[in-house]
């Protein structure tokens, strides 16, 4: 069994040599300046016409109030106004702010706007060549003839994918820190966050919520996010070594998680559409309280969901992988 | 170029704490969602921050609105989105020179009196902009009475409307405004209060044209209500909507358009100033 970490410290330094992740840390940071820029301009404007942040939610209730009130609007679309009004009167009522600006809240609000498609972005960057990419350079065959059995070749491979997904995730909260904090400062870690809304078809259950210091909302999210990933990095893995092409494997993947992006705005009167992962990777809305796509869903059902795509996916990868011949 | 080993040492040391951090963050979000919520108490309330009355604004340094009623509080039929609120903000500036601010403004198109009453009853966050306001703009009732009219109307029919199921609403509509007008002042005593009353959308209909009689009757009710109390002030806007009905109504027939917002913000500040 030792003889595998020295193929994955290979693997490793293979995938930082192929300068993936300096891609990932530019991407952060030329987009997270953007975001808080963006978030700066919208705290002055709250700032300018509101005195106090409980008007601004306040606010934000009757306008939600008012959409309600309009007869446009269909039933399903209400529901999710109905429970957001009903958590801002949480808030409200127990007089805490769920948009103070600083930089613990940034970090919490982008990593959880990021799980459904900025994170799949950033992991399949990492995953999609990690074994098409052999291909493509021809460095498979010397791979494959190395006096090694072909199963820790590629579980390697996933050894190493998992360590990189860690660092990617890591990495963008901290980038998120930093950066908003030059511009929000750097408080706010001992806010507490609600959490423990249960969603019971349009009502919303507030017996279970309580307050989290947000340092450990913020770990739990980022826990939660990281087996989304996980899903997202599996499933490449497994689409990198069917497809020869690095290009044809990205777009395959690519199309997989915005199709289910948009299958969740709008599924939510076909309910098989629960079964497909990319309709669950939203993992941290059971944190916040935010209703499903789909009505019947809870966090079990989703885990259980990706599981059951991960096992699949792993069990093809290793198949065709320690099967397949080489032939070009 | 830093030497492979020492590469792969800070890499693989630095990842798999990340690794270990985010299993412990998924295991603790996974304790969290199935066994502290389902066993969690009821937290207790958090203490409701004390907040200074505005006191009235006649007084007062800087004037403090919050708007709280139904569509015509929220502007409903003036293309501009301005409504009478923010024309009166403005020129309640313009003349008294004092800095005018807008707290908030907590109308909901269609809500009837009972609603509001309910909203104020149960909806503790409306404490908070109502203390803090030292000039509160209200209207309300005009959906108790009209809502047969428009329903109706919407079914297709429009003749055939009984002035007497109108005013039949009236009774129960006054005692729901006599009640938002208590709790209101139970939340803030010294603010002024503006109510702007009723007017007739439907005078250009023949047959609704008595419609002004009952009307006329809830803005009597609205005026004893409001009677006693010396901070509160009824401004009438009924006869604005009579003679050129049609200039000052929206093309729904119903809500008041730009010019007629214009008018209601008149009156309400010359009742002011």
């Amino acid at each position: 069994m030792m003889d595998i970490l020295p193929l994955i410290q290979n693997e490793t330094l293979k995938i930082w040599k192929k300068k993936r992740f300096y891609v990932i840390l530019l991407i952060l940071l030329v987009l997270i300046p953007l975001f808080t820029y963006a978030q700066m301009r919208m705290a002055q404007t709250n700032a300018d016409n509101f005195k106090d942040w409980r008007n601004q939610i306040q606010q934000q209730i009757t306008d939600l109030q008012n959409t309600l009130a309009s007869d446009r609007m269909p039933e399903e679309w209400k529901k999710y106004d109905r429970i957001k009004v009903q958590q801002l009167q949480y808030y409200l009522d127990h007089d805490v702010n769920p948009n103070s600006p600083d930089a613990a809240t940034f970090t919490r609000q982008f990593m959880a706007s990021s799980v459904s498609l900025f994170f799949p972005l950033l992991i399949l960057a990492l995953a999609s060549d990690l074994v098409s990419g052999e291909r493509t350079s021809g460095t498979i065959k010397m791979l494959l003839t190395r006096p090694v059995k072909r199963w820790k070749i590629l579980f390697s491979k996933l050894i190493a994918l998992t360590l990189y997904v860690s660092l990617a995730i890591i990495t963008t909260g901290a980038v998120c820190y930093l950066v908003s904090g030059l511009v929000f400062g750097y408080g706010g870690w001992t806010m507490p966050v609600f959490t423990g809304f249960v969603i019971n078809s349009g009502s919303i259950d507030v017996s279970g919520v309580h307050p989290v210091p947000q340092w450990q909302f913020v770990i739990m999210q980022s826990g939660l996010i990281w087996v989304s990933c996980m899903t997202i990095a599996i499933l490449a893995l497994m689409v990198s070594v069917l497809l020869r092409s690095t290009a044809a494997s990205i777009v395959t993947m690519m199309a997989a998680v915005i199709s289910g992006s948009i299958l969740a705005g709008m599924a939510s009167s076909w309910e098989t559409a629960k079964y497909i992962f990319s309709v669950n990777i939203d993992l941290t809305d059971y944190l916040e309280g935010t209703p499903p796509p789909i009505a019947g869903m809870d966090i079990v059902f989703s885990l259980s969901v990706l599981g059951v795509w991960m096992l699949g996916a792993l069990i093809v990868s290793f198949g065709v992988f320690t099967k397949q011949d080489i032939l070009n | 170029m830093i030497p492979s080993g020492k590469l792969w040492r800070v890499l693989g040391t630095t990842a798999l704490a990340s690794t270990l951090i985010l299993g412990g963050g998924f295991a603790y979000a996974m304790h969290d969602l199935l066994v502290v919520t389902p066993a969690a108490q009821q937290t207790e309330q958090a203490p409701v921050k004390e907040v200074k009355s505005g006191g009235n604004f006649q007084q007062a340094e800087e004037i403090r609105v919050t708007a709280l009623g139904d569509s015509l509080t929220k502007g409903a039929g003036d293309n501009s989105g301005r409504g009478y609120v923010k024309t009166v903000l403005e020129r309640l500036g313009e003349e008294t020179g004092k800095p005018v601010q807008q707290i908030n403004n907590l109308a909901v198109n269609g809500l009837t009196a009972a609603e509001l009453d309910e909203m104020l009853r149960t909806d503790k966050g409306l404490e908070y902009p109502i203390r803090e306001a030292n000039l509160i703009l209200l209207t309300i009732g005009g959906n108790d009475l009209f809502r047969p009219v428009l329903e109706a109307r919407e079914d297709g029919g429009s003749g055939d409307i009984d002035i007497e199921e109108i005013e039949a609403t009236i009774p129960s509509a006054a005692d729901s405004l006599r009640s938002v007008i208590k709790k209101i002042r139970q939340i803030n005593p010294d603010a002024t209060l503006v109510y702007t009353g009723l007017y007739n959308p439907f005078y250009d209909i023949p047959e609704l044209r008595e419609g002004s009689a009952a009307v006329q009757q809830w803005n009597d009710e609205a005026y004893e209500i409001l009677g006693s109390d010396e901070h509160a002030v009824l401004v009438p806007i009924m006869d604005l909507f009579q003679q050129r009905a049609a200039d000052y109504i929206a093309s729904d027939q119903f809500h008041p358009n730009q010019q007629g917002y214009q008018r209601i913000a008149q009156r309400i500040i010359q009742a002011l100033t």
